[in-house]
């Protein structure tokens, strides 16, 4: 290869455009099939599994805001959290079936996204990040001081029977899925395309007729409904809710960081980040039950400095530690 | 500067507008026409205000008072994409190139709001227009040289057939060989029937090429004329050209 065609070669993969690299998505759905043998094969680690499963759906529904349209939220949480007590509200009200869960959570999740994205993704940068912070610590406590949502004390759901358990595998399995689908499906549309555009550059979307508010609209609902369904499938699985359950820090910061780990603005990116941390994390969590949370911290930093676009990106690189070293001075300069 | 081929579109009418930003004014009664088929170039210095007129005619910057017409279609308070549809296209000053999307990408951005099946002879004539773009057509945007960045910038509005299009600030920063040819290309543009404002702080340059001018100071129009008759201005040659 000439010197030239390196270049450019390195030019054109460095990023991996909008649907990151085939082969790591090639991965993430044969591991993605695999994931659907756990209840027969391992039906002891169903559990650990299923919450695995959780945070891929998550880490979708943030990469949809975050990654795609570069709007950095720290209040995703909030949608996984009302698609729990939807669910728990259901289940309240004698209704117990996952499709009315679901579907329950992600109308209400896009309407709310939708509602409240109006006046805050006019915010940019830090501020629009500050205000979805604001959010998920309001509705946090909102939700805590009804008495219908049960407050402080939560709310239980019925649940099916051990013998039938694996029904929330399956459905939280389903709900990835359709995380991972979705987000194929919106980056190789035209709809992908206003995202990055506004990502890159939101006055030039503006003036080649990408109207900003109404795409960032889309995205964040589109991210709710994710991130709502997977509250929906979590709740009843979980059996109770309650303000600290569902508005977990956990459930989202580690999106977040899991993301930045896989690549952020790219398909397959947040599966491999949340498969990889959270196996991790289980692992650390056994051994180092106090300073597991350290571990994240300490990948934010790494990555942010040495995988800045995220381990999708290693997979399009070719020629070893050179060409990373490389492509890493060229993405930083 | 010769007429065009085929001199598209509609005139833009600028009727006393007034624009700024929060409670500070920055447009004062402007008032400017393009006909079709011209290139009519709006000069001034630094915060004159002249991205601010070009954002309000692009609706990305709220108008306070007067009007935009294109033809009889009143732009005036519609959202940008609207105004995209109606013909009237920017390219925004440095360059603002999406990063990380290749140039073809890019390009195809410009087409956004196209619906119909002339997207790929389009490409194809743009192309054809900018070679330099073809050998570049799968490199990210942003690894660009700032030459190249400008064509992307000026192509990807292109995409969009425009039957108007804003240029703001195309020279800065550039080499006056890349300028040279710069505007050779909107020169060729300009053949293909397309009226154009550019907006420059390169007097000289927006001069020889347009056949209009207006001079923008402190966000009133001061002078308006013929190019050629601006040239020789006094006022013009002792504020803008240094002589």
């Amino acid at each position: 290869m000439t010197t030239a065609s390196a270049s450019a070669a390195m030019r054109k993969v460095s990023l991996a455009g909008i649907m990151g690299n085939r082969g790591a998505l090639w991965a993430a759905v044969i591991l993605m099939l695999l994931l659907l043998l756990v209840p027969v094969a391992l039906p002891g680690y169903q559990t650990l599994f299923r919450t695995i499963l959780m945070y891929v759906a998550l880490a979708y529904g943030w990469n949809t805001i975050g990654g795609y349209t570069g709007y950095v939220s720290f209040g995703n949480v909030t949608f996984f959290g009302l698609g729990a007590y939807c669910s728990a509200l259901l289940s309240a009200h004698g209704v117990n079936n996952l499709f009315a869960d679901v579907a329950l959570a992600v109308v209400v999740n896009a309407a709310f996204a939708a509602l409240v994205g109006l006046p805050i993704l006019r915010l940019k940068g830090h501020y629009f990040g500050i205000a979805t912070l604001g959010v998920a610590l309001a509705i946090t406590d909102i939700v805590g001081n009804l008495d219908a949502f049960g407050g402080t004390g939560g709310l239980a759901l019925k649940t099916v029977d051990e013998a039938h358990f694996s029904i929330y595998y399956y459905a939280a399995w389903l709900v990835t899925a359709g995380a991972i689908g979705a987000t194929f499906l919106v980056a190789r549309s035209k709809l992908g395309y206003a995202f990055v555009a506004l990502r890159e550059n939101e006055e030039a979307a503006a003036v080649l007729g990408i109207a900003p508010t109404r795409y960032k609209i889309v995205a964040w609902a589109i991210s709710a409904a994710i991130a709502g369904a997977a509250g929906a499938v979590f709740a009843p699985a979980n059996g109770f809710v309650d303000p600290s359950i569902a508005f977990a820090e956990d459930a989202n910061v580690f999106p977040i960081v899991m993301t930045i780990l896989g690549g952020i603005g790219t398909v397959a990116g947040p599966f491999i980040g949340a498969i990889i941390l959270s196996g991790v994390n289980e692992l650390l969590a056994r051994w180092f039950i106090k300073v597991h949370t350290l571990f994240f911290g300490a990948v934010i930093v790494a990555v942010v400095l040495l995988l800045p676009r995220g381990l999708v990106w290693l997979f399009g690189l070719r020629g070893g530690a050179r060409t990373w070293l490389k492509s890493l001075a060229a993405y930083k300069a | 500067m010769s007429a065009p081929a085929v001199a598209t579109g509609r005139t833009l009418v600028v009727e006393a507008l007034s624009a700024g930003y929060g409670d500070t004014q920055v447009l004062w009664d402007v008032t400017l026409r393009i006909d079709p088929g011209e290139i009519v170039a709006l000069i001034g210095s630094n915060c004159a205000g002249k991205s601010t007129l070009l954002g309000a005619i692009s609706g990305v910057v709220k108008t306070w008072s007067g009007s935009v017409c294109y033809g009889d279609q009143t732009l005036t308070g519609l959202e940008p994409d609207r105004i995209v549809r109606a013909g009237v296209l920017q390219v925004p000053q440095g360059r603002r190139l999406f990063g990380s999307l290749t140039v073809e990408e890019n390009l195809r951005m410009g087409a956004y709001l196209r619906t119909d099946r002339d997207v790929e002879p389009d490409l194809e004539r743009i192309l054809g227009l900018l070679p330099r773009l073809r050998e570049r057509y799968d490199y990210l945007a942003g690894r660009l040289s700032g030459g190249e960045q400008q064509q992307v910038a000026i192509a990807r509005a292109l995409m969009g057939r425009p039957q108007l299009l804003l240029i703001d600030e195309m020279s800065l920063g550039l080499a006056p060989v890349l300028v040279d040819s710069l505007i050779a290309l909107l020169e060729q543009i300009h053949q293909t029937g397309v009226s154009i404002l550019i907006v420059e702080q390169d007097v000289q340059t927006a001069l020889e090429v347009s056949s209009r001018a207006y001079v923008l100071e402190t966000g009133r129009i001061t002078l308006s004329g013929p190019s050629a008759e601006l040239l020789d201005d006094p006022q013009v040659k002792k504020a803008y050209l240094g002589v």
